[in-house]
C-alpha cells in the first residue's frame, strides 16, 4: 500500500559525488587505453586483454555507480542485497567486454557503432537499475518515467561517444595523453550525468514495510572507502600495465624496426662493399694493364694520327736508354742508323698517310752506342667513321735473331754438303747389297754350268735348272734396281711454279760462307721478267748447289788467277737457262765426256754421283744439262722448259 | 772316323744364293744342308761328321758375326766361311780374328769358295781326330788307380823314381810298379809319349813339393 505522504528527501554527500566522478573519469581513461591494447594484441594475448580490460572497466563503471549511490543519503537505513549487487557488477563487466570487443574490430561503421552503443548503453542502464534494485530500505521507489528514459538515452549516447572516441584514439599515434585525458573527462562526465539522471528519476516513498533483509548488507563508510580504493588501484594497475605493455610493444616494434633497419643497413653495406670491390677490381685491372704494358718483354709505343710518337712504355725507355724527350714526337729519327734513317722515315710517313699497317726493320742506336736491328710494326686504330685516332706499335729487337739466321744459313750450307755425301754413301751400300745378292747367285750358277760343261758327262737337267735360275736372278737384279729408283722417288717430286732467280738467290745465300772461305767472288747476272718454270724447288736447288760446289772445288787449286764464279739466268724462247761459270782450269777434253757418268769423279773425296744425279733431276723436269769448257774455265748450263 | 761323309752347311736368307751354292758344292761330291736363318741351323740335328758352315753376314734377326760368337760360346767349334754382299775391312778383320776360315764378298769366284770349303773341312777333320784321340786317352786315364793318377803328373814332370817315392812317401820299388802299370794302361811307349798324352788331356806336370 502506498501512502500519500511526501517523498523522502535525500541529500548527497558531495565528497562521495566527486569521488564517483573521478572514478568515472578514471574508468573512461582505462577504457580509452585498453581499446588500443586490445586492438594491438592478437591471439590469446588479445583475449587476456579483453577479459582483463573488461573486468577492470566494468568494475570501474560499477564502482562509480555504486559510489554515486552511496553518495545519496536517505533518512532511513539503507542496506544492499549483495547477490543483486554482484549481478549488476557482472552486467557492467559484460557491457564493457562487449564495448571493448566492438572497438577493437578493424572497422567501425555507423551501423555497428549504433548497435554497439545501444547494447552497451542498455547494459549500463541495466547495471544502474539492477544496482538500485539491490537497495534494501524502508521505502518504496517511484520512478519518474521521463527521467528514466532520459537516463537510458544518456547511457546510449554516452556509449556511442565512448565507442567513437575509443575507436578513434586506439591508435597509438593519435592517443596522446592530453587528448586521452580530455576524452576521459568528457566520458566520465557523461557517465556521471547518466548516473545522476537515473538517480534523479527515482523518488523514495517512506514505507512501513520492513525491507527483506535476507542477503542484505549495509555498507559502512569504511567499506565504501575500500570499494573506491580497490577500484582506483585496479584502474591504475590496468592503466600502468597498459602503459608498460605499450612501452614493451613499442619497444618490440622498435626492435622490429631496428631489425629491419639492420637488414637494410646490412644490404646497403653489402652493396657498398660490392661497389668498393668493383672499384678496387677496376683499379687493379687498370694497374695491371699498366703493369702489363710496362713489363711485357716488348717495346710498346703509340703515335698520333700525324705520326708523331706520344707514348713509350717503360721497357722501351729502359731498353733503348733513350729518354722520353728524345723518343717522343719526331726526335727518335736521330737515333736511327744514318743508312736506314731516310728509308725508315719515308716508310713511316707513307704508312701514316695511307693508313696501311706498318712494318719495317731498322737499326737503332742503343744507350750503349751499339746499333741493333729492330723490327718496328704498327697498326692504326680508327673511329667509327674510319678516321685514324691512334697508331699502336711495337719495337722488337731482332739483332739476335738476325745473327742466328746467319748462323743457321751457314750451318745449312755445311749440312747440305754433308748430307749430300753421307746419303750417297748409304745409298751406295744399299745398292751394293741388294744387287750383289742376285749377282752372287748368277755368278755361282754360271760357274757351276761351266764346270758341268767341262766335265766328261754334263748333267743336262742340272744345267737347265741352273741356267733358268740365272735368268730369274738376272730379272731379280733388274727389279732391285727399279725398286731403288722408286725408293729414291718415294716423295713424288713437287711441281710448282718456280722463280728461278729466287732459287739462285737462295743458293748464293746458302753458299755465301763456302765462297768466302774459298775466296771466291760471286757475280750474278739475272734476267729480269724471267718466266716461272714448273718444278720442284728443292731438287732444282740441289742441282744448283751441286754446280756451284763443283765450281768452287774447281777453283780451289788456283793460285795466281782470280777465283770468279758467275751465275747467270736467261730467257730463251720457250725455256729458261741457268749458267754456272767458273774461272778454273776447265775440263780435260778426254774426261769431259765422262763427267756425267755415275761414279766418275775427278775429286779425291768425291763419289762421282753429283753430276749424274743433277742431270737426272734436270731431265725429269724436261730440261737438259751439259758442260762447256775453254781455257778460261768450265761452264755448266741447264735449261728448264717454261711450258 | 774320317770315312764318314763330310757335310757343308749353308746359312743365307737368300734362297737363290743358297741353291746356287748347293749346286756348286754338290758338283764336287760334297753333301750340303741349307738353312734360311741362324735359328734354323741351331735347331737342326747335325750329323756327327766333319763339317763346315758357309755363313752370310747379313742374316734376319742376328748378324753373322754375332752368330759366330754365339757358336763359340756354346762350344760349337765348326769352321766358318763368311760370305757377304757388302763387306768392309773392319768386318773382315773381326771375322778372321774370331777364327773364320775365309771371308768372301759376293759375287765370289767359285774356286775361292770351294777351296775355302776344303780347307774348312780339313780343319774340322783334324779337330775331330784330336777330339777322338783325347776321348780315347780320357777313357784310359779313367782306368788308372788313384795312386797311379797321383804318380802320373810326377812322371810327366820328369822326376826319377826315387824322387817320386820321396814325394808320395812310398818305397822306390812300389813306385816302379805304379809307373810300369801307368805306362801300360795309358799305352805310352815312352815318357815323351806320356807327356804328349798329358798335354792333350790338359793334365799339367806336377811341381815337386820337396826340395
Amino acid at each position: 500500500m502506498i501512502s500519500a505522504s511526501a517523498a523522502m528527501t535525500g541529500s548527497y554527500d558531495y565528497l562521495q559525488v566527486v569521488l564517483s566522478v573521478v572514478i568515472a573519469i578514471s574508468a573512461s581513461y582505462a577504457a580509452l587505453d585498453l581499446g588500443g591494447r586490445v586492438t594491438a594484441a592478437s591471439g590469446w594475448v588479445r583475449r587476456a586483454w579483453l577479459i582483463g580490460g573488461a573486468t577492470a572497466m566494468g568494475f570501474g563503471i560499477w564502482s562509480m555507480h555504486f559510489t554515486g549511490m552511496l553518495a545519496f543519503r536517505l533518512p532511513v537505513l539503507v542496506s544492499y542485497s549483495w547477490p543483486t549487487v554482484l549481478l549488476s557488477l557482472l552486467v557492467a563487466i559484460s557491457a564493457s567486454a562487449f564495448a571493448l570487443y566492438v572497438v577493437s574490430r578493424h572497422e567501425l561503421g555507423m551501423v555497428r557503432a549504433l548497435a554497439g552503443s545501444v547494447i552497451m548503453g542498455s547494459g549500463i542502464a541495466a547495471m544502474h537499475y539492477i544496482g538500485m534494485a539491490a537497495m534494501r530500505l524502508a521505502a518504496v521507489f517511484r520512478f519518474h518515467p521521463l527521467l528514466v528514459t532520459l537516463s537510458v538515452a544518456f547511457a546510449i549516447a554516452f556509449s556511442f561517444a565512448a565507442l567513437i572516441l575509443v575507436f578513434d584514439l586506439r591508435e597509438e599515434t593519435k592517443g596522446t595523453p592530453s587528448r586521452k585525458i580530455a576524452s576521459a573527462v568528457v566520458m566520465g562526465a557523461a557517465v556521471s550525468a547518466m548516473h545522476y539522471t537515473g538517480m534523479a528519476s527515482a523518488s523514495f516513498m517512506p514505507s512501513t514495510v520492513a525491507p527483506g533483509l535476507s542477503h542484505a548488507a549495509s555498507v559502512s563508510s569504511l567499506g565504501n572507502a575500500g570499494i573506491v580504493i580497490v577500484t582506483l588501484i585496479v584502474l591504475v594497475t590496468v592503466v600502468l600495465t597498459s602503459a608498460v605493455d605499450r612501452r614493451l610493444a613499442s619497444q618490440r616494434a622498435e626492435l622490429e624496426r631496428g631489425r629491419e633497419l639492420a637488414t637494410i643497413n646490412e644490404e646497403l653495406r653489402k652493396e657498398m662493399l660490392e661497389r668498393q670491390r668493383a672499384e678496387d677490381a677496376l683499379r687493379r685491372s687498370e694497374d695491371q694493364l699498366r703493369l702489363v704494358i710496362d713489363t711485357i718483354p716488348a717495346l710498346v709505343w703509340s703515335a698520333s694520327p700525324d705520326g708523331s710518337l706520344d707514348f713509350l712504355n717503360q721497357r722501351w725507355l729502359e731498353y733503348t736508354g733513350i729518354s722520353s724527350e728524345r723518343g717522343l714526337g719526331w726526335a727518335w729519327a736521330e737515333e736511327l742508323h744514318p743508312e736506314d734513317r731516310e728509308g725508315f722515315v719515308n716508310a713511316w710517313r707513307s704508312a701514316v698517310a695511307t693508313g696501311e699497317p706498318f712494318e719495317h726493320d731498322v737499326r737503332v742506336r742503343r744507350a750503349d752506342g751499339e746499333y741493333r736491328w729492330f723490327s718496328k710494326r704498327a697498326v692504326p686504330l680508327r673511329d667509327e667513321l674510319g678516321h685514324i685516332v691512334k697508331w699502336y706499335g711495337t719495337t722488337t729487337d731482332i739483332e739476335d735473331r738476325k745473327r742466328a739466321e746467319c748462323a743457321l744459313q751457314e750451318a745449312q750450307a755445311g749440312l747440305s754438303h754433308v748430307t749430300r755425301v753421307t746419303t750417297m754413301g748409304e745409298l751406295a751400300a744399299a745398292i751394293a747389297h741388294e744387287v750383289n745378292q742376285p749377282l752372287a747367285a748368277i755368278v755361282t750358277n754360271a760357274n757351276f754350268c761351266l764346270r758341268q760343261l767341262a766335265s766328261a758327262t754334263p748333267n743336262s737337267d742340272k744345267l737347265r735348272e741352273a741356267i733358268s735360275e740365272i735368268v730369274n736372278d738376272g730379272t731379280r737384279a733388274s727389279a732391285v734396281i727399279s725398286r731403288i729408283r722408286a725408293l729414291l722417288q718415294k716423295s713424288p717430286p713437287e711441281r710448282v711454279a718456280v722463280n728461278v732467280n729466287q732459287i739462285i738467290q737462295e743458293v748464293t745465300i746458302l753458299l755465301r760462307n763456302e765462297m768466302t772461305r774459298n775466296r771466291v767472288s760471286l757475280r750474278t747476272d739475272l734476267a729480269a721478267d724471267l718466266p716461272r718454270v714448273s718444278g720442284d724447288p728443292v731438287q732444282l736447288q740441289q742441282v744448283l748447289i751441286n754446280l756451284v760446289m763443283n765450281g768452287i772445288d774447281a777453283m780451289r787449286s788456283l793460285a795466281h788467277r782470280p777465283r770468279e764464279l758467275l751465275i747467270k739466268s736467261a730467257k730463251n724462247h720457250n725455256e729458261v737457262s741457268i749458267q754456272v761459270q767458273d774461272s778454273g782450269a776447265g775440263l780435260d777434253p778426254e774426261r769431259a765426256e765422262h763427267i756425267f757418268e755415275p761414279f766418275f769423279t775427278t775429286k779425291p773425296e768425291g763419289i762421282g754421283m753429283g753430276l749424274s744425279i743433277s742431270r737426272s733431276i734436270v731431265e725429269s723436269h724436261g730440261g737438259r744439262l751439259w758442260a762447256e769448257s775453254d781455257s778460261k774455265g768450265a761452264m755448266f748450263q741447264f735449261t728448264l722448259p717454261t711450258k | 772316323m774320317s770315312n764318314v761323309a763330310p757335310v757343308v752347311f749353308v746359312v743365307d736368307d737368300d734362297p737363290s744364293v743358297r741353291r746356287a751354292i748347293q749346286r756348286l758344292v754338290e758338283s764336287i761330291g760334297l753333301q750340303v744342308e741349307l738353312f734360311a736363318s741362324a735359328q734354323e741351323f741351331l735347331r737342326s740335328k747335325r750329323p756327327d761328321a766333319p763339317s763346315c758352315l758357309v755363313l752370310d753376314i747379313r742374316l734376319p734377326g742376328i748378324s753373322g758375326l754375332d752368330f759366330q760368337r754365339q757358336l763359340a760360346e756354346a762350344n760349337i767349334h765348326i769352321p766358318i766361311i763368311f760370305i757377304t754382299a757388302h763387306g768392309d775391312i773392319p768386318m773382315t778383320v773381326r771375322a778372321m780374328k774370331a777364327g773364320a776360315v775365309e771371308f768372301l764378298t759376293k759375287p765370289f769366284r767359285d774356286q775361292d769358295l770351294l777351296d775355302a770349303i776344303q780347307i774348312a773341312l780339313e780343319r774340322d777333320r783334324t779337330r775331330r781326330v784330336q777330339e777322338t784321340e783325347v776321348a780315347k786317352l780320357r777313357e784310359r786315364y779313367e782306368s788308372l788307380t788313384p795312386r797311379e793318377r797321383e804318380v802320373m803328373p810326377l812322371v810327366v814332370s820328369g822326376l826319377l823314381n826315387k824322387q817320386i817315392a820321396a814325394e808320395i812317401g812310398a818305397s822306390e820299388a812300389t813306385v816302379k810298379v805304379h809307373r810300369s802299370q801307368l805306362m801300360r794302361k795309358m799305352g805310352a811307349e815312352s815318357v815323351a809319349d806320356l807327356v804328349r798324352m798329358a798335354a792333350e788331356m790338359g793334365i799339367p806336370a806336377a811341381k815337386p813339393k820337396g826340395p
